[in-house]
């Protein structure tokens, strides 16, 4: 059996060696590059994400990977947003000035608000079933975001309770985006990183 | 390195390889935290151990209370003394193979355990792995010693795992006692990252494998040391008895050449003939490499630990240290003969990794050294007139026979 | 429910971890990869890493300890703190390798550059680190700098911390001395739209207990105390049982994969 390859786009925003360092401690292979050919020979993308929206929307038009990866989500490839990652799949942003984004999952970038930021350690929560990520409700992962998932409910897979209800999963076919940090999530994370991966695959 | 400054009392400077720092008067962490040596109540603390140890005691007498690690030299005789005889704990010793063995180092550990009739497990590993191992690492960052440093200190964890003893008696925390990373209040314990940190320079034994080619899992993975889950499982627990009693190392081992007869040697390169009598090659070869990568030596050490203890004068010390640091090094060639190098290629590999910072190559062979004894004098001073190295006494030589080689552990006679 | 943190805290001094006490005392630890590599072993929820004198002396950001820190792959939080000026060079810390950055001089010499930075990098990156003591019931902020302390009313705190997604309140004259955070502080501090840490002199379960309790509290930063005994995050976790914290874990590399 062939081992499966993962592939980390990179948009140059932000250091990979933790995603790096989960995904070889899980065996697979991984790849991070920011040419379609490359990351056409990988068998999930990962669209990792640090900084604010509109920057990261502007380094991917210049890399000229929008259209890529709106593409590779047309025929159904494994995509994995994580982070600000997740928040790029959606329609649009309302972070700085209102961005548009990929447009993979319908449904918007929206302030928290009230709280002002969601930070640290927090539970998720099931709302609607989903065979790629059975086992992991209750689990503890780290967050670090201003700025969440509002949507239809038919998209919202898992939420976290922090002062109100925050979307942290999302799935639309073969697009999965995650709110929290997997690679920062201790075993916990690296634990359901490897189950997203292996279900979006035999999916 | 080029802000490099030294202690206004003893010998150290901030380019010290486990880390120093200078208060506002010029006096390091290590002279600052040796001052409490002299506040502290060592009653109260000998009291306070006492209480630590208290669970630990068994309830029967058919089980260990602690292991101990020991050698044939280095403080093994007044740990096990103070846990034995003072403590009343029932003991474990553990002892781990450094092929470099001395004659007299053999004998003194026979008498430690016969003595203080105490059982004792030894690790031996097996020469094949032992000498790839040193051969990389002496390659690549200059030690010879990792796999000793290694095994010394994952060695009782294991046992301890294996044994399910949970508490590790050991001496003193280096750390703390040369450079005060630790004030004796903090009550520091054993851990895996001061191990992964100062002992073996950064290297675990998995960084190895990943890190060098030539070596293999079936080569590392008796370093290993043991996941947390077990260290837990167990409760495993090390402990320094320098935390609770006034650590004196001259004092402590001539109360033992008095006790039990321990045997002490004379050196060349330091005026201290009670430590490290059971390796051929710690105040040798492997003391010439420290000279190289720190620009000073053991007999550095033995200096500054003298000074504080308010036995030399820092003038003195450093005339000593000039002198005793550049003697030749003996037992090269049993060495070479161990590892299966010529003293050609050895010496090539040691070149290496002289730092830049303390010796300047003036030639094909020829090297100027500038390092910390030069850097705070350039002058010399006679040494004759210093009585200080009379005062240590060698009861004893390092070898017996005329070949000066390695003890092979076990082998027996002849 | 949002899980309460504890945080590990490792100080930073010439590129070497050290013990810090009372912002004035220095005891050498060893390298800082070697403790951070240990407190994301032992599972702490979060690293703040600071590397103090770097704004003293205008040297900049840390960089190279950034860039070793980011070879360990390690996977917990990294907070980075140490000379940030400008919004290039914190933007270039998490580019390099941090997840957030925290910053002392910053908040009192440009409130500019911070909101620039909360633009950039999203406010939730930012944690603001305030040295503060207590005078005669008077809040009092230490300039690290200048080496003095002078006043600080309680809405220059709160502007300056809602520049920010955490305020770091620092008991800069207790930091370093077992059990003995200045409570009294706390109760003097307003109330702010943002959460606290707390840091300095924080080495009991009856502390982190009490401090934990407190709605406003999000978490409690630990530096030298973290060094003294193996498994020292478990063990604290261990008796804060009844505490909102993940639970302690001990590393176990069989990882299972169902």
């Amino acid at each position: 059996m062939s081992r499966i390859t993962i592939g980390i786009v990179d948009y140059e925003l932000g250091n990979h060696a933790s995603l790096l360092h989960s995904l070889k401690k899980l065996n697979y292979r991984v790849l991070v590059s920011d040419e379609p050919s490359v990351l056409d020979q990988t068998d999930v993308l990962i669209l990792p994400g640090v900084g604010a929206f509109p920057m990261a929307m502007k380094a991917l038009k210049e890399k000229k990977l929008v259209s890529y990866l709106q593409q590779q989500a047309q025929i159904n490839r494994p995509i994995i947003g994580i982070c600000l990652g997740m928040q790029l799949l959606t329609e649009a942003s309302y972070e700085g000035r209102y961005t548009k984004g990929l447009g993979l999952i319908p449904g918007e970038t929206i302030e928290l608000a009230e709280p002002l930021s969601h930070i640290g350690w927090n539970n998720i929560d099931r709302v609607n079933s989903d065979s790629i990520l059975e086992g992991v409700e209750g689990k503890v992962f780290y967050f670090n975001h201003s700025f969440a998932y509002e949507g239809p409910s038919s998209y919202i897979k898992f939420t976290a309770n922090h002062k109100k209800k925050i979307t942290v999963i999302v799935r639309h076919g073969s697009v999965v985006g995650l709110q929290f940090h997997p690679e920062k999530s201790q075993a916990a994370g690296r634990e359901l990183l490897n189950k997203l991966i292996i279900g979006m695959i035999d999916a | 390195m080029n802000d490099l400054k030294f202690c206004k009392r003893c010998l150290y400077s901030t380019a010290h390889p486990l880390g120093l720092t200078l208060d506002d008067e010029g006096v390091c962490s290590g002279c600052r935290i040796h001052e409490e040596k002299d506040m502290l109540d060592w009653n109260d603390r000998w009291a306070k151990l006492k209480e630590i140890v208290k669970p630990y005691r068994s309830k029967d007498s058919n089980s260990y209370d602690c292991i101990v690690p020991v050698s044939g030299a280095q403080d093994s005789y007044f740990i096990v003394h103070m846990v034995k005889e003072r403590l009343g704990l029932n003991p474990l010793l553990v002892t781990y193979n450094k092929y470099f063995n001395t004659p007299l180092g053999i004998k003194n550990l026979a008498n430690l355990r016969i003595k203080l009739n105490c059982d004792i497990l030894f690790q031996n590993l097996n020469p094949h792995i032992v000498r790839k191992i040193t051969k990389t690492t002496l390659r690549q960052f200059g030690s010879m010693y990792w796999p000793i440093l290694a095994g010394q200190t994952v060695f009782p964890v294991q046992t301890a795992v294996r044994y399910k003893v949970p508490l590790i008696i050991w001496g003193a925390h280096q750390g703390l006692e040369q450079v005060g990373m630790f004030s004796h209040e903090h009550e520091v314990e054993m851990s895996r990252r001061y191990r992964k940190d100062h002992d073996l320079m950064g290297y675990e034994a998995d960084d190895l494998l990943s890190i060098f080619d030539t070596l293999s899992e079936e080569d590392i993975w008796q370093y290993r040391y043991p996941e947390d889950d077990k260290l837990n499982t167990i409760g495993v627990r090390g402990i320094y008895l320098g935390n609770y009693v006034r650590w004196d190392p001259k004092a402590q081992h001539e109360q033992m050449i008095k006790l039990y007869d321990y045997r002490t040697a004379n050196f060349n390169r330091t005026f201290d003939s009670y430590d490290y009598v059971d390796c051929f090659n710690y105040m040798g070869l492997h003391d010439l490499l420290k000279l190289y990568k720190s620009g000073y030596s053991k007999v550095t050490d033995h200096a500054s630990r003298e000074i504080r203890h308010g036995r030399l004068s820092r003038d003195d010390a450093l005339a000593l240290v000039k002198h005793y640091e550049q003697q030749p090094v003996k037992y090269i060639e049993q060495f070479c003969d161990w590892l299966g190098i010529t003293p050609r290629s050895l010496n090539f590999m040691m070149d290496q990794h002289r730092n830049e910072f303390f010796w300047t190559k003036v030639g094909p062979q020829e090297w100027v050294f500038n390092g910390g004894s030069v850097l705070q004098d350039k002058n010399t001073k006679n040494i004759s007139s210093i009585a200080f190295d009379k005062d240590f006494l060698a009861t004893d030589s390092l070898k017996y026979n005329l070949n000066n080689k390695y003890i092979t552990i076990g082998k027996g006679w002849p | 429910m949002l899980k309460k943190r504890l945080i590990g805290m490792v100080v930073v001094k010439n590129g070497w971890a050290v013990q810090s006490f009372g912002y004035k005392k220095y005891l050498p630890l060893g390298k800082p990869e070697c403790i951070v590599e240990n407190l994301d072993r032992w599972g702490a929820d979060e690293i703040i890493v600071i590397s103090i004198d770097r704004s003293k002396d205008n040297l900049g950001p840390d960089f190279d300890l950034l860039q070793r820190l980011a070879k360990l792959g390690i996977d917990t939080p990294i907070v980075y703190g140490g000379g940030i000026r400008s919004v290039e060079e914190g933007v270039k810390v998490i580019q390099v390798c941090a997840d957030r950055i925290c910053f002392d001089a910053l908040l009192h010499s440009n409130l500019n550059v911070v909101n620039e930075l909360a633009a950039s990098l999203g406010v939730q990156a930012l944690i603001g680190v305030t040295p503060l003591s207590l005078n005669d019931e008077e809040v009092e902020l230490f300039d690290y700098q200048a080496g003095t302390t002078k006043i600080i009313k309680s809405d220059e705190l709160i502007k300056i911390s809602n520049t920010v997604s955490e305020l770091l309140v620092v008991d800069w004259r207790n930091e370093g001395q077992p059990d003995s955070f200045d409570f009294n502080l706390i109760d003097r501090l307003p109330s702010f739209n943002v959460p606290l840490i707390l840091f300095g002199g924080i080495s009991t379960v009856k502390q982190m207990q009490a401090l934990f309790s407190n709605e406003n509290i999000s978490a409690v930063a630990v530096g030298n105390f973290l060094n003294y005994k193996e498994h020292a995050i478990q063990n604290f976790k261990e008796r804060l049982t009844d505490m909102p914290l993940r639970t302690a874990k001990y590393e176990n590399s069989i990882i299972e994969i169902s």
